[in-house]
Parts: structure tokens; C-alpha cells; sequence
């Protein structure tokens, strides 16, 4: 395959993307993933795991690992309890070649566990890197919710971005921005993000058709819209909500207020 | 004969040296500002970690600290413009900290004096900053400002910043009689400067509603424009009946748009209103308020003189069931002229919204609808085509 | 012999009289100029110290029906539409009126906009004008109109507009300009400063050859890189800032741009709307209002908002540039014939003893006597080569007040505006200004000849004019 090299790369670069993509493409009804890291791994850490791997039986699996040392592997078609199974028995059968080995790993199953979102996986990942002792890590519902909501801040204006990129950096949300109605669009269908916070008086689109235009997106799920703007017209704001618009602040606009809106718009 | 071209020749020297000087001027001018532009951009560099830091830390306990070193003039500057420029996108207790701030580093000290200066450009500067900064202590200073300026887009400048920075009700009224002493019917723009204000102005609306000054009447009625709160309706009850056309018709719409209880009588006599203003509200609202006696005035709004009373009526005889919806078409069939027009216009328009109708029972009422429609104008054969414009046609704008 | 010392005297006599002409001529572009400083600094307080935030989303602002005749303007339409969409202004609708375009102009609107034909669209008839063949609309965009009707020129676009128009303010605006997203609400604020009085507010225009746009936002200031754009921005800027900022402080002013201007409804319909059948329906109208507002003794305004801009695209060859022109001189010309009676009349105040006399002996008849001063001293001096002096005091006289005029003007735009971000800028600025006054200057005074002699030929065309998309320019900017 003349593609393989770039296509590893790709892979590498956007490993949590790559796996969300190939889960939905594999369309199994469960979907088993489990992330092995380690601090002082050998380079051959992934041929070995494909060993161990391919000597199961009726096991089928991909394994991919990106330039961090995370390791992943994706087991369609197991349930929890499999997947912890075979988390169990890879740690074993690593740790009798490579006595040296202290891998940590994090595995969970999906559905049971939610949704495999890129951030979702990320987070998974994270937590096997992050992770204290060698126990097996069940990554669980709870941790799921808080994974990290990716928001994209969109604002003619520099200082309110500045300011509600630094706010919800410190909330625990993953924030992007950009500056005019086009680009907007274009990294809401590229970032698919969890929500879009937004001005509607913007350079290149009308508020409204913009509004339509992301709800009418061809992403899976669009993202939730909350408009934050001077614009006060009731007409505008009727309109707004009319277009299934979560929810609308006007500026000047409270802090603290606005922190509120937008957690309860994740509840 | 020299002695005639000698006047064209001083001319000619004037303009060489207006010329030089006027050259020297533009690039002393440009110069200067590019290097301004220059070095505000350095300090804002180079105190991008304290703005940072002031944003992480705003709704902390903490006193926000007060920026590091020893500031040059214009670096004072740049972090005022950068706070002010926060306060102004903020409301609540955050930007009351904000505003402390800027009174703990002395900004509001260094305006203070500016606003004595000799030079009205800096006065006129500093009362803007001064504004923003919600500095209450320059209010008085600023209201002797505004109490010598004569009307010009100063005026509206001087009357924001006293707006923002006021503490007291009394001195936002003041403002006001200021602003407005010069007869000029500005209640728009006043309503849109008063609202700047932190202070509760739903109150002080309400005491601006029963002042005897025509003036903070109107605009406590545009002020409140779209959220008439229940309180006030007493206070609008009387204003409905005012003499002056401009409060009747704003009293009226703020009233109408509480959705509330109409006695027949009240609609007739509001519907005769010699305002256009007052027509066109009552008749939009009884769309909504399924009035018995509504159909038939509505009937005859539509022959009215003016266009907003006119598709005011026609699009609430389109909302008010198959019942309004039938007049609609019996109009359009055998009316004439504008309200023929008018009544075609919108039955188009309910025919072709009608068919975006999820919900069952708007499926429901569209239907029977379409069935009048089908009934008046035939499927086919009857397909309402539109007149030659009626002669005469409609001199309202 | 004496015959001969006869006809040099007269000469001489008729040459001083041109020189003086020029110096009353331009000591009334001073006198001008002297408002515009007096005024430049409060224009640039009221424009640096309100903030618009308030504003442009409150429903206290009046809401503006936005008219943009196009005519043959399929390249540049939707880009244009979209821009006039996401203005900083709380409340409006954009009227497209296409006037019997030959190319798609109306086929590209409805693609890009999903438009659908109105079945009954409801046209006031409060101005007449040509019957129109259609409106189309789509509820996704609601501010947004687009009417089809055949050829009637620019006018008759407008009154359509205005037929259709829902609100009480209107506001012109040609195709192939592009707004700036704050232009209509500084406007309105101006408006709403004094809304009783005003009657019609114009915006500064400026040539955006050469700039940078993307997204309808000018992204980057510089100055054209041709040379016929480059002289027209010197032009502008004489003409807007040192011109017309004097001109409305004394409530004189004649004209309000076409490319965008604001206006009341109610009056614009009072005086009866555009007048068709000739260019230069924007100063008509400007007239007709005066005239209307002043014969029926009403306290009125027409101010002019330097701060609202609008960018247009300057004709960048001779032929579309003398045709323009060409064309001015002719509206020009009928506006003036039209309106003698209102010059030196004390009714007509400021209007008729100091704007109309103005433009109709400064300004109409300017290229006459200029040309035959120089011809008469220029026989002078051939009878008598001794007094070369006199033809040369006379050029410099022309060029130097002229250059000291465009000098005030940049003056001006440096005190209140400093859009030239670059030293290189002042110094292109300063040498066109003077380069100006070597070619392009009498090229303008031939056009304009050659536009009376076309009035009084009755030859009525509008002559060429292309147009270049934003983009294309945008991208090659530096393509000179």
C-alpha cells in the first residue's frame, strides 16, 4: 500500500480522532479500547503486543500508538468484562518478557461507557499515563461526563476571546476561537465541538443563516449554540430561539452568570 | 500694470509658505503617531502577563493587584484602555472590582485632573474615561460640564459617562434635564444613555412614567420599550388618554405589548385614534387577543390610509382562525384597491408558511384554511392575480 | 498698430480678471476649508468617544431600508448583499432592485439566496415609477429583498425601492461599494442627535483600490497602485473632508454621494423621489429637499457623517474614468439649469446666496473661465514676450492654491482619521497632489466641457462601466 507511511503518520498525529472515526466505521454493536502506557517502554512495545494479541484465538483487534508512547487497542465486540480480560492477560504475558516493563493501563467498553468522542479517549489516555499505581484502570461513566467539552469561542472583538478563552480554560473546557462567521463554520465541521459560544453580529454571514447553518451541519451531532452579543432586538431573540439556539446573553454580560448558563447547558 | 499682478504674487508666496509649513505639519504629525502606535504596542506586550494574570484571578477574594513598576504616562494608558475596555463588556460584581482596581492605581486620579485642564479636548477626554471607569466622584464635575455645553454630539458624550458613573438617581435626572433642556425630541437616544446606568432603572422609570415633564415621559416609555412590567400599568392607564400624539402612541404600544384585557369600547376608540401610530399597535395586537368584536374593525382597518395599519390588520385577521382568514379572502375576492392588495398579500403568505407546519393542530387549522382558499380562489381556474396598481396609491411613509 | 496694443489690452485686462477669479475662487475653497477645521475636531471626539455597543443592538435605533440598485452587476452582487447583511445594525432590511440587468445579476441572487418569487408582494405606490416585474424573498433571510423590474435607470431603481420599502429611514447605496460594519449606526447616531431636523445625512467615500478585502472587511489600508485610482483618492479627499465637512457645518451642502447617503422617507416621498431620465439624481434630490424643506419654512439639516465610510471601487482606466466624469458634468450642468431660479435668492438662505451661486459660477462655469484666462494671457504674452511673468504667476497661482487645498485636506484626515498607516503613504499622497495638477487637472476640465457639449447634444447614454469582484482585487493588490 503506497499510502501506508502517510496514513501511519495521519494516525500518529490524531490518534483519539482516528479511533473515534474507525469505531463509527466499524459500526459493532460494543466496541472494546483499552490504552497501555509505560513509562520506559522498548521501541518494539507495539510488536509485542501484536504478538500477544494475534496468539489469541478468534481475537479480533487493532493496535496503533502515537509519538507520546501511548499505546492503543481496540478490540470490537467486547463487552467490559472481556476487555478487562484481555487487559489482564496482556499486562501478564508483557511483564513475563519484559520483566522490566511497568505498564499502566487504562480500558473501558463502548456504549457502556458512553461515547467514544475524541476528548472522551483523550482523557482515557491520560489517565493511563497519569496513573499512580499498576492496577488496571476501568475508566467509568463519571469520568466520561467530565471529559473535557471542547467550546469554540467566536468574537469580532480580540478581548472578549482573550477573556473567555482564559475563563474556560480554568473550568476545565477545551476552548478554540475564531473571529468572523466563515472560519466559524469551517472549524466547527473541522473540531466538531461540544458547543459553539457566539456573537451574532460577525464579518462574513448574517446572524440567523448562521445559526441555520450549523444547526443543518453535516456533522453527527451539532453543537450546542449559545449566543452571547449586543444585539437586544426581542425579534432577533425569538428568532434566535426559534432556531433551537440554547441559550442568549446580552452583553455587557456577568462572569459569573455566564459560567452557570453554560454548565447548565451541559447538564 | 505690474502693481495688478502684485497681489497675485503675495498670494502666491502665502500659499509657498502655507504650503511648506502645512508639510512640515502632516509629517511632525505622523511621525508622532506612529511612534505612539509603536510604543503602545510594546507596553502592551510587555504587561500581557499582568492583563492574563487580572483576567485568571477576577473572581477571586484577593484584592486584584495593582500593575508592577513605575509606569510611564503612556503606559498608564494602555492599561487603563485595556481595563476599560474589560469593564465595558462586563456587569455585576466582577466589573466592580475592575473598577476598584482602576481607582486603587490612580487612573481615576489622573482623569480627575485632566479634567481640569486648560484644553477642552482633554476635558472632554478625560469625562469619557472617567465614564468608564464608573467613577461616581466626578459626576458632579462632569454634570457643571454638561450644564455649560451647548447642544452638539458632546452633549451625548458628557450625558453617557455621568449615566455610567452616577450613584445617586438624583444626578441621572439631572443628566437628563441637561440633556433634553435644548428641545430637541432626542427620547431615543436619552433612553438608550439612561439605560447605561447600574443603578435599578426599573424604578426609575417608573418615576420618570409619573413626572410631569412630557419630556422624561417619553422617555420612560421608550426606555422600557418590550418589558412593561405589571407595576407600571396603572401609570399607562393614564398616558393612553394623554393629549401629546407621541406619548399616546408610545404609552399605548408599552401598554398593548402586556397583553392586556381590553374592554370593546377601549379597542373602538383606540382603533379611531387620529395616530397612526395607535392604529397600527391596536391592530396588530388583536391578533392576539381573540376579541370578539376585533373581526369587523379589523375589516375596516384595512381600508385604512396608512400601510402599517393596514398589514397590521390583515396579518391579525390571518392569526384570528378560519373566521378572520375568510374575510381575508372574502376581501381579497371582492374588495378593491389598497385593501385588496393587502389582504392578498397575506393570504399568500399564510399559504406559503403553512406548509412548514409540524405540529398537528397548526396542521389542523392550515388545512381548513386551504380549504377556504381552494373554496375562493378554485385550485385552478381562480388563481388571484394581482391588478394593475391601484391610481392614487398610498402617500404615507 | 494701435489695433494691435488694443486687442493686447483687452487681453491683459481679461487675463487679470481670470488670475483674480482663480483667487476668489479659491479664497472660497479656504473659506470652506477654515469650517472644515473648525469642525474636524469634534468630528473626531464624537467619533472616538461614543461607543456603539449600546446602539447597535437596541431597538431605540430606527430601523433603515437599505436601497442598492444594481444594474449589470453579476460578479460583484452577492458578495456585496452578504457584506450589507452583517452591518453592526440592530434593525434593517437590504432592498436589491435589479434593473433590467442584461447579464444574470437577478439569476445569481436568487441561486445564492434560494429566493422564490412573492406571489402578492404589496408595493406602496407612494412614488411612481416603472411597474415592477417581481419581488423574491426567502424567509431564511429575512432582511433581505430582491426586486426585478425593467431598465428605468438608477432613479427609478430607487423610487422602486422606496414603493417597497417598510421603514422610515432609507438609505442609497450602490452596488459596487462596500460598507464599513459600523457606517449605518454612526450615521443613525447622527441622526438620531437631532431627528427632527435631519433630513438627510451623507457618508465620506473612499477608494479602496488597492486595499485588502476579505470578508467585506477592509483588512488592510493602502493607497492605489494605479495611477487614475490614485488621483481620484487625493480627489475624494479634498472633495469630503476639506469640501463637504465645511459645507454641511453652514447647512450648504448640495450633494450627498449616491454611493450612500441616508435619508427620510417622508420627505424624500414629500419632494416626489428621484428624478429619472439624467445622472445626477443624488445632488437633485439634495436640491429638491432644500428647496422643499426652505419654501415651506422648516428648520432642517443635511449633515454629513466623515466617520460612516463607505469603500468604492475608483475606475481604473481613462475610458470608464472620462466617461464618469463626462457624465457628472452633465448631470451637473442640468441640476444647475434646472435650479437657477434658487441662486442669489434671500429666500433660499444659505442655499440660494452662497451654495447654488457657488456651484454654478465656481464650479460649472470654472473650466470657461479658466481656459480663457490662459488663452487670453497666453495671447498676451505672444504680442509681448516681455511679460512672460504674468502667464507663469497664473499657472502658479492654479497650482499652488490647488496643492495647499489637497494639503489642508490631508491635514484634516490626520487630525480626525489617520487611515495611512505608512510614511511612504503621505509622501505618494503628497506627489500625486501635485502631480495632479500636470494633466490629470485640465483632463478634468476637458470632461467636463465634453459633458456640457453632451447635454447640449441631449446624448443621455450612462456610458461604460465594468466591474471587478472584490476578490479578484483583493488578491492581487499589488498588481499595478
Amino acid at each position: 500500500m503506497p499510502n501506508t507511511a502517510t496514513l501511519q503518520t495521519g494516525i500518529q498525529e490524531n490518534l483519539y480522532q482516528h479511533i473515534e472515526d474507525w469505531v463509527k466505521a466499524a459500526k459493532q454493536k460494543v466496541c472494546g479500547v483499552l490504552f497501555l502506557y509505560s513509562a520506559n517502554g522498548p521501541a518494539h512495545l507495539e510488536a509485542q503486543v501484536r504478538g500477544i494479541l494475534e496468539s489469541q484465538p478468534d481475537l479480533s483487534f487493532e493496535v496503533w500508538s502515537n509519538e507520546e508512547g501511548i499505546l492503543a487497542v481496540i478490540m470490537p465486540g467486547l463487552t467490559l468484562d472481556a476487555v478487562h480480560f484481555e487487559g489482564l492477560l496482556l499486562k501478564q504475558r508483557l511483564q513475563e518478557t519484559l520483566p522490566d516493563l511497568d505498564p499502566r493501563i487504562t480500558l473501558a467498553s463502548f456504549p457502556e461507557q458512553g461515547e467514544p468522542t475524541e476528548s472522551v479517549l483523550k482523557q482515557m489516555a491520560e489517565s493511563a499515563k497519569r496513573s499512580v499505581t499498576g492496577d488496571i484502570h476501568i475508566f467509568s461513566k463519571e469520568e466520561v461526563k467530565a471529559a473535557r467539552s471542547r467550546i469554540l469561542i467566536v468574537d469580532n472583538d480580540a478581548t472578549i476571546r482573550e477573556f473567555l478563552q482564559i475563563r474556560l480554560q480554568m473550568q476545565g473546557y477545551e476552548t478554540y476561537e475564531a473571529e468572523d462567521g466563515l472560519s466559524a463554520l469551517e472549524m466547527i465541521e473541522k473540531l466538531k465541538p461540544d458547543m459553539v459560544l457566539t456573537e451574532l453580529n460577525l464579518y462574513g454571514i448574517d446572524g440567523l443563516p448562521y445559526i441555520n447553518h450549523i444547526q443543518n451541519m453535516n456533522v453527527s451531532k451539532s453543537p450546542k449554540i449559545v449566543v452571547l452579543t449586543e444585539q437586544k432586538v426581542e425579534q432577533t431573540i425569538s428568532q434566535c430561539f426559534q432556531s433551537g439556539v440554547e441559550d442568549y446573553i446580552t452583553k455587557p454580560f456577568s462572569p459569573v452568570e455566564l459560567d452557570a448558563r453554560i454548565r447548565r447547558c451541559f447538564n | 500694470m505690474f502693481s495688478h499682478v502684485t497681489v497675485a504674487i503675495y498670494f502666491v508666496y502665502v500659499c509657498l509658505g502655507l504650503i511648506g509649513l502645512g508639510i512640515a505639519l502632516l509629517f511632525y504629525m505622523k511621525i508622532k503617531h506612529l511612534k505612539m502606535l509603536k510604543m503602545k504596542e510594546h507596553y502592551r506586550l510587555k504587561h500581557q502577563d499582568y492583563f492574563k494574570f487580572i483576567q485568571s484571578h477576577l473572581h477571586e477574594n484577593s484584592e486584584l493587584p495593582v500593575p508592577p513598576g513605575k509606569l510611564a504616562p503612556l503606559e498608564r494608558r494602555v492599561i487603563q484602555d485595556k481595563l476599560a475596555e474589560l469593564i465595558e463588556q462586563f456587569k455585576g460584581e466582577l466589573r466592580n472590582r475592575l473598577v476598584e482596581l482602576c481607582e486603587r492605581a490612580g487612573f481615576v486620579k489622573d482623569e480627575m485632573d485632566q479634567l481640569e485642564s486648560l484644553f477642552f479636548g482633554r476635558r472632554v477626554e478625560a469625562a469619557y474615561r472617567l465614564g468608564n471607569m464608573r467613577a461616581h466622584e466626578a459626576v458632579p464635575r462632569l454634570l457643571q460640564m454638561l450644564r455649560k455645553q451647548k447642544y452638539s454630539p458632546l452633549t451625548i458624550i458628557l450625558g453617557r459617562a455621568i449615566a455610567k458613573a452616577a450613584k445617586q438617581e438624583d444626578q441621572l435626572k439631572e443628566m437628563l434635564t441637561l440633556m433634553l433642556r435644548h428641545g430637541k425630541p432626542i427620547h431615543n437616544l436619552a433612553a438608550d444613555v439612561l439605560l447605561e446606568t447600574d443603578l435599578d432603572s426599573s424604578k426609575l422609570l417608573l418615576q420618570f412614567l409619573e413626572d410631569g415633564n412630557p419630556d422624561f415621559v417619553k422617555v420612560a416609555l421608550v426606555a422600557m420599550w418590550g418589558q412593561a412590567v405589571p407595576e407600571v400599568i396603572p401609570a399607562l392607564d393614564k398616558l393612553v388618554g394623554a393629549e401629546e400624539k407621541d406619548v399616546r402612541a408610545e404609552a399605548v404600544k408599552l401598554y398593548l405589548s402586556s397583553n392586556p384585557v381590553l374592554k370593546d369600547e377601549t379597542i373602538k376608540q383606540l382603533m379611531s385614534d387620529n395616530n397612526w401610530e395607535v392604529r397600527a399597535a391596536i391592530a396588530k395586537s388583536l391578533g392576539s387577543l381573540h376579541a370578539a368584536g376585533s373581526i369587523p374593525l379589523l375589516r375596516n382597518a384595512m381600508r385604512d390610509e396608512n400601510w402599517w395599519v393596514r398589514n397590521n390588520s390583515a396579518e391579525s385577521l390571518a392569526k384570528l382562525g378560519e373566521t378572520g382568514f375568510e374575510i381575508l379572502c372574502e376581501t381579497a375576492l371582492r374588495g378593491s384597491g389598497v385593501e385588496r392588495e393587502t389582504a392578498l398579500f397575506h393570504i399568500e403568505k399564510v399559504m406559503s408558511e403553512g406548509a412548514d407546519h409540524h405540529a398537528v393542530d397548526q396542521m389542523v387549522s392550515f388545512n381548513k384554511k386551504r380549504l377556504l382558499y381552494d373554496r375562493y380562489f378554485g385550485v385552478t381556474e381562480r388563481k388571484p392575480v394581482r391588478k394593475v396598481a391601484a391610481v392614487g396609491g398610498d402617500y404615507s411613509a | 498698430m494701435e489695433g494691435i496694443i488694443l486687442l493686447r489690452d483687452i487681453l491683459l485686462i481679461y487675463g487679470l480678471f481670470a488670475i483674480y477669479y482663480v483667487m476668489t475662487v479659491n479664497a472660497l475653497y479656504f473659506a470652506v476649508l477654515a469650517f472644515s477645521f473648525k469642525n474636524i475636531m469634534n468630528i473626531f471626539r464624537r467619533s472616538a468617544y461614543s461607543k456603539y455597543n449600546t446602539l447597535s443592538g437596541s431597538e431605540l435605533v430606527p430601523a433603515v431600508s437599505l436601497l442598492v440598485p444594481a444594474y449589470n452587476e453579476e460578479v460583484t452582487v452577492i458578495e456585496n448583499v452578504k457584506c450589507l447583511l452583517t452591518l453592526n445594525y440592530p434593525n434593517y432590511e437590504v432592498i436589491v432592485i435589479n434593473d433590467g440587468s442584461k447579464d444574470d445579476t437577478l439569476g445569481v441572487l436568487v441561486k445564492e439566496f434560494e429566493l422564490e418569487k412573492m406571489a402578492n408582494p404589496e408595493m406602496r405606490n407612494s412614488i411612481d415609477c416603472q411597474a415592477i416585474t417581481g419581488v423574491y424573498h426567502n424567509p431564511k433571510y429575512p432582511h433581505l429583498f430582491v426586486i426585478d423590474k425593467p431598465n428605468g435607470g438608477k432613479a427609478d431603481s430607487l423610487n422602486a425601492g422606496i414603493n417597497l420599502s417598510h421603514y422610515p429611514l432609507i438609505s442609497s447605496i450602490d452596488a459596487d461599494s462596500l460598507l464599513e460594519k459600523d457606517a449605518l449606526i454612526r450615521m443613525a447616531r447622527q441622526y438620531m442627535e437631532n431627528p427632527e431636523e435631519t433630513v438627510a445625512i451623507g457618508g465620506d467615500v473612499r477608494i479602496a483600490n488597492g486595499c485588502l478585502i476579505e470578508n467585506g472587511q477592509v483588512k488592510d489600508f493602502s493607497l492605489p497602485n494605479k495611477m487614475w485610482p490614485m488621483f481620484q483618492a487625493i480627489e475624494y479627499l479634498k472633495a469630503f473632508l476639506g469640501g463637504r465637512i465645511g459645507w454641511s457645518s453652514i447647512n450648504g451642502l448640495i450633494i450627498v454621494s449616491g454611493a450612500f447617503g441616508l435619508f427620510r422617507k417622508d420627505y424624500v416621498i414629500a419632494v416626489g423621489g428621484y428624478r429619472g431620465g439624467y445622472p445626477g439624481e443624488d445632488m437633485n434630490i439634495i436640491i429638491k429637499l432644500h428647496r422643499y424643506m426652505l419654501e415651506n419654512k422648516l428648520r432642517y439639516r443635511i449633515a454629513f457623517c466623515p466617520e460612516a465610510v463607505c469603500w468604492t471601487q475608483a475606475p481604473d482606466t481613462y475610458h470608464i474614468l472620462s466617461n464618469q466624469r463626462k457624465r457628472w458634468g452633465r448631470g451637473n450642468l442640468k441640476n444647475m439649469i434646472e435650479n437657477y431660479d434658487m441662486a442669489f435668492n434671500p429666500k433660499y438662505k444659505v442655499m440660494g446666496l452662497l451654495t447654488m451661486p457657488y456651484n454654478i459660477i465656481f464650479e460649472a462655469l470654472n473650466p470657461y473661465f479658466k481656459l480663457t484666462g490662459l488663452l487670453a494671457l497666453a495671447g498676451y504674452v505672444a504680442l509681448d514676450m516681455t511679460q512672460w511673468k504674468i502667464l507663469v504667476v497664473f499657472g502658479l497661482i492654479n497650482f499652488l492654491s490647488g496643492y495647499l487645498f489637497s494639503i489642508g485636506a490631508l491635514l484634516l484626515e490626520e487630525l480626525a482619521f489617520k487611515r495611512f498607516t505608512k510614511i511612504s503613504d503621505l509622501f505618494k499622497m503628497l506627489f500625486y497632489g501635485a502631480f495632479k495638477f500636470f494633466g490629470y487637472s485640465q483632463l478634468g476640465t476637458l470632461w467636463r466641457i465634453q459633458g456640457h457639449i453632451q447635454y447640449l447634444q441631449n446624448n443621455n447614454s450612462w456610458g461604460a462601466m465594468t466591474r471587478q469582484s472584490w476578490k479578484e482585487k483583493s488578491e492581487t493588490p499589488s498588481s499595478a
